[in-house]
């Protein structure tokens, strides 16, 4: 009986042991092989694609906003729709995930403060229509000659003060919270 | 990252998992510039799982919330899959989420590293090469299987210290600023100097 526990018990140890072993993928040894397209060959291919569609990104741009619009006056339209929290969301990050890939860097820096609020209005804090109207409102700017090619460290008192706003936000008291 | 390596990615089958498609389009784009001239895309798990199991892929592209479940939860599928001959391949998670908290959960979900959105050529080249040429081990335990998850304390944000006494940094509320692609690089730093 006592040796049927000792060999449980070893037993055991062994599974719970770590495994390390080398694994050899595929796409490391493909990627290693010569030939491939010298990096800052590739690198300045890939801008060049980006270049090509930056005509066109206006336009996708365009689409985005109008959706990203349509969601949020849904929220407090007579036409309200439950739903408008996701797709307002849903057009805040794509917005955000390829605004400054495309050198619209302030996009994807209001962007991304929009989503931190939707985030944070899921999370229960009350619907503030200025608060969203007022980042509309920079998407619009931010994406206006000359604003589309300005970084965000160039408009300080804009994107100071739209940062403040998220972190207020996320400085509200409990009972604020739904 | 100092790395300055070719990649050659001539045959070599790359999947983009993202909802957004016009992401994937500069994904896609990108990776052509770059000589990749086999790419599949994906922009819901379905897919991703019908073609993971349907083929051999070199290397997966995923983004950190693809819905409906998130990229994360699916690495930890198709790692934890036994069955899965796709099982140990390199998995880059795209996030747009920069939190330290997020990108351990993507370390310990079994991510190989993970790239934060906007995507730029440059970083997505240097993250591919860092892949290709930083052999990791993998390790598979009774709650773990994936890439060698232990790092170097060096290079952590906010000045951490490497000394011996210094505290194990326990891993993070979800709170906290966004990381940079250097701060989450360093959290995918291998931790044994001389480990190839």
């Amino acid at each position: 009986m006592a040796k049927s526990t000792k060999r449980t018990a070893r037993t055991k140890s062994v599974r719970h042991d770590a495994r390390i072993f080398a694994v050899g993928t595929r796409f490391q040894k493909m990627a290693r092989r010569p030939g491939g397209v010298p990096r800052d060959q590739a690198i300045e291919r890939a801008q060049n694609f980006i270049d090509e569609l930056k005509p066109e990104f206006v336009n996708w741009l365009d689409r985005k906003l109008q959706e990203l619009g349509t969601a949020i006056q849904q929220a407090e339209g007579s036409s309200f729709d439950v739903s408008w929290h996701e797709r307002a969301y849903r057009s805040s990050c794509q917005l955000q995930d390829v605004g400054a890939t495309m050198g619209f860097e302030l996009i994807t820096f209001v962007a991304n403060n929009l989503c931190k609020i939707l985030e944070v209005i899921k999370m229960g804090i009350a619907y503030d229509r200025e608060i969203i109207k007022c980042h509309l409102d920079a998407l619009l700017l931010a994406k206006s000659e000359p604003y589309r090619n300005l970084c965000p460290e160039q408009l300080p008192e804009m994107t100071g003060g739209l940062q403040r706003v998220v972190e207020l936000l996320g400085k509200l008291p409990d009972r604020e919270v739904k | 990252m100092k790395d300055r390596h070719t990649i050659n990615l001539g045959d070599l089958v790359i999947l983009i998992a993202d909802p957004n498609s016009y992401l994937r389009r500069l994904i896609f784009g990108m990776l052509r510039g770059f000589g990749a001239n086999k790419l599949l895309e994906v922009d819901q798990s379905l897919d991703l799982l019908r073609t993971l199991t349907g083929q051999k892929i070199d290397i997966l592209l995923c983004d950190a919330r693809f819905p409906p479940h998130g990229g994360l939860s699916l690495t930890k599928n198709i790692r934890r899959d036994i069955h899965n001959e796709n099982r140990t391949i390199p998995i880059l998670i795209m996030s747009s989420d920069g939190r330290e908290a997020t990108i351990k959960s993507s370390r310990d979900a079994g991510a190989n590293m993970v790239i934060a959105k906007p995507i730029s050529p440059k970083v997505l080249y240097d993250r591919l090469a860092w892949i290709a040429f930083s052999s990791r081990k993998f390790v598979d335990t009774a709650t773990y299987f994936g890439p060698d998850r232990r790092f170097k304390i060096e290079g952590y944000p906010n000045g951490v210290g490497r000394r011996k006494e210094d505290k194990v940094i326990e891993v993070a509320e979800e709170v906290g600023p966004a990381l940079g692609q250097d701060d989450i690089d360093s959290l995918f730093t291998a931790t044994r100097i001389g480990q190839s």
